[in-house]
């Protein structure tokens, strides 16, 4: 078994999480996400790769020739489906917050803001309103 | 033929599938408060057939294989539903929460056509399916099925909050789905087979293996990520308080507490013949249970935003649930399934407190609220004792889970995570006791004019009568407090013993009598300093305020709500785990 699929997996994992963490757009987000879930496809198939194995379809082949692991295939269309439902549902509240906010970076537009401001730096209002709670 | 109790598993899932399509396909033409009505029913009658199960599955589990296809000769080639009492009751606890939601959500949705209902509906049937699978593969399905409702519901009202909340949830709990896939791969390559009991004896025979210790920390974190552990539980406070009301009821209540049902029964069922994993596994989360307990407790108490507090309580608890699995007894786990339940009924409660106070006095702010709530007498009493039983008041279902989770920590001397526990339990019913002061008392220094709570204006739907959203609310509470504990202390050793799989026991160790009622004085003492601390000596008050600014500065930092550095803290922590695994 090559170490390859695995090694091209992990690093599709870290570079679409790197894609991510640094990302100041949402449909770049978003494809990076998708970038993400390529690595699971990746290491399904290499997982259920057989060496000088056919297809699983054994119209034109007698049973009992070698073929690759037809549960991991499975598995991998799952896994399409469930990624084309989470862009789709992503790409739609992408479109309805840019609607709304106007802005597709993730920096303008996040769930708490202190006082309805947006930006870089709501730190010290934020922090202040934190201490006011507490007292 | 599968004989009768056997063949009744799929019906709670199958069920709410069969309804939410129906209601689908006649949305617009299905009248008025229909909706509502086939809802509660469907959740109704789920919870009754869970409970009908899990009474059957006393004796020993009921195992059903879909089109037959049971395994032969050792080969799982099927797909199949096994249910241990356990996980029936907890299902059954499911379907009564959504029952009850469905009421309190009774016209909440004007022009909805049912829409958040077939969610909902679909919703109910992914984590009814989660208890019930034995198939990881499948597992996977519910696990999917279920974030999926919960993002769009999340993002039901589609304000700009709401969306930015929603989004963050969705990223982070994809990224989960993906990793889970990941060890699911590897766990099938090493073992050949995706069926529980299969991957089991595989593993047992394999001994030590490093694709087995990667399978289990990709797991692992994504069930993790679900029950909202620190480093992963950002999406969380961000998703629960952008969220509607019945919803968040049913994210704090249930849907946080399942990722970590799913870990419990992952670890003691499918790795239990991993000696590594299994000497990985206490280090692992009662270290990471301990701090989550600690860390949310803390959160929670800087919150003024009340949904916001309420989810960071939420984590904190999620902390103490992990450490009792950490216990690796079946008196932890027994604890932890108990708190599961318990947890779920009065955190499910104050949230509908929260959405009261949403639809009656249109503002969710803690100090705007100041004695606002004069005129909401129950909801004052309801909420002062939900915040009592959260910290630990000695009664009802929460305490019993309480107590056996302490003593199985106890009795495997991990003193420092019965006091993060406790510690933490206190924080949170400090805090939610000094807003139920605040708020329904009018105590604490009149605010003035302060800039309005840290998020967007929220308004709920204001013209459902009191009555019909307090009712299931106290309908929690009398649960949670009134369930005979002889009943469940009875049941509990032989029900967790099944859900482990191991030899029944006998009793299971309680913690000390006293920790309780420290935790409720805690509890008292913190939301008495939180609400008159202007009135106390400077002595007192300046070593507080000077300790505690520059950690509370870091951590409000901390939770940005910034999707990026949610990222960076989810590479972070599968990194740690990782290294827990490698070097144990």
């Amino acid at each position: 078994m090559s170490m390859l699929p695995y090694a091209v997996a992990a690093w599709l994992f870290g570079i679409g999480l790197y894609g991510i963490a640094t990302s100041r757009n949402f449909i770049h987000l978003v494809g990076c996400l998708g970038v993400c879930q390529s690595a699971t496809y990746v290491l399904l198939l290499g997982l259920g790769y057989r060496w000088g194995s056919i297809a699983p379809i054994f119209y034109d082949h007698p049973p009992g020739t070698p073929a690759v692991d037809p549960v991991m295939q499975a598995l991998v269309l799952t896994d399409i489906v469930v990624g084309a439902t989470l862009t789709a549902l992503l790409l739609v509240l992408t479109i309805q917050a840019y609607k709304r906010g106007g802005s597709l970076d993730p920096e303008k537009l996040r769930p708490m803001r202190a006082g309805g401001k947006s930006g870089r730096d709501p730190g010290p209002s934020r922090v202040s309103d934190a201490e006011r709670s507490v007292s | 033929m599968t004989a009768f109790p056997a063949a009744l598993l799929p019906l709670p899932v199958a069920i709410p599938l069969v309804v939410c399509a129906a209601m689908l396909a006649t949305a617009h033409l299905l009248p008025g408060r229909l909706p509502d009505i086939l809802a509660t029913l469907t959740a109704l009658s789920v919870a009754i057939l869970c409970a009908v199960i899990a009474a059957r599955a006393a004796d020993s589990p009921l195992v059903y294989w879909f089109g037959g296809w049971e395994p032969r000769d050792g080969v799982h080639l099927g797909i199949g539903f096994s249910v241990d009492e356990a996980s029936g009751w907890i299902a059954a606890f499911i379907g009564l929460l959504y029952a009850l939601t469905f009421l309190f959500a009774w016209g909440f949705f004007d022009r909805t056509h049912g829409h958040f209902h077939i969610l909902m509906l679909l919703f109910l049937a992914a984590m009814v399916g989660f208890c019930f699978t034995r198939d990881m593969f499948n597992l996977f399905v519910w696990f999917e099925v279920m974030s999926v409702a919960a993002f769009a519901l999340t993002a039901y009202h589609l304000e700009e909050s709401a969306l930015a909340g929603a989004i963050n949830f969705t990223v982070i709990n994809s990224l989960a789905g993906f990793l889970m896939l990941g060890g699911i791969g590897l766990i099938y390559a090493q073992t050949g087979t995706l069926d529980f009991e299969g991957i089991a004896a595989a593993v047992a025979r394999g001994g030590r293996d490093p694709v087995v210790a990667g399978a289990f920390c990709l797991a692992a974190t994504a069930l993790m990520i679900k029950g909202a552990i620190v480093p992963f539980q950002f999406w969380l406070a961000d998703a629960h308080s952008v969220a509607p009301s019945p919803v968040s009821v049913i994210f704090s209540g249930s849907m946080v507490s399942l990722g970590l049902f799913g870990l419990a029964k992952v670890s003691a069922v499918v790795f239990a013949g991993s000696d590594q994993v299994q000497r990985t596994l206490p280090v692992l989360l009662i270290g990471m249970g301990s701090f989550t307990a600690l860390l949310g407790g803390w959160m929670a108490l800087l919150q003024r935003h009340l949904k916001r507090m309420l989810a960071f309580s939420t984590i904190s608890h999620a902390g103490i649930m992990l450490t009792g699995i950490g216990a690796l007894s079946a008196g932890g786990t027994g604890g932890m399934l108990i708190y599961v339940v318990g947890h779920g009924l009065v955190k499910g409660a104050l949230f509908m407190i929260a959405g009261i106070l949403l639809a009656t006095r249109a503002s969710i702010d803690e100090i705007a609220l100041r004695g606002l709530g004069r005129g909401l007498g129950p909801a004052g009493i309801a909420m002062a004792l939900a915040g009592l039983l959260l910290c630990g008041l000695p009664i009802g279902v929460l305490d019993q889970g309480t107590r056996l989770v302490q003593g199985a920590l106890t009795q495997q001397g991990h003193g420092f995570a019965v006091a993060a526990g406790a510690i933490g339990a206190a924080l949170t019913g400090a805090a939610v006791l000094r807003a139920s002061g605040r708020i329904f008392l009018g105590l604490g220094p009149d605010p003035g004019d302060e800039a309005g709570a840290p998020s967007q204006d929220e308004r709920e739907k204001a013209n459902r009568p009191l009555w019909l959203m307090l009712a299931p609310c106290c309908v929690l509470l009398a649960l949670d407090a009134g369930l005979p504990a002889s009943l469940i202390e009875h049941g509990i050793p032989r029900a967790a013993s099944a859900f482990m799989h191991r030899p029944a026991v006998g009793a299971f160790a309680e913690g000390p009598a006293w920790l309780p009622w420290a935790s409720v004085a805690a509890a008292l003492v913190g939301a008495g300093y939180g609400l008159f601390r202007k009135r106390l000596p400077a002595a007192v008050v300046r070593p507080v305020s000077v300790t505690q600014s520059a950690p509370t500065r870091a951590l409000e930092l901390l939770h940005s709500g910034l999707i990026g550095d949610y990222a960076a803290w989810l590479a972070v922590g599968v990194a740690a785990i990782a290294a827990v695994l490698t070097l144990v």
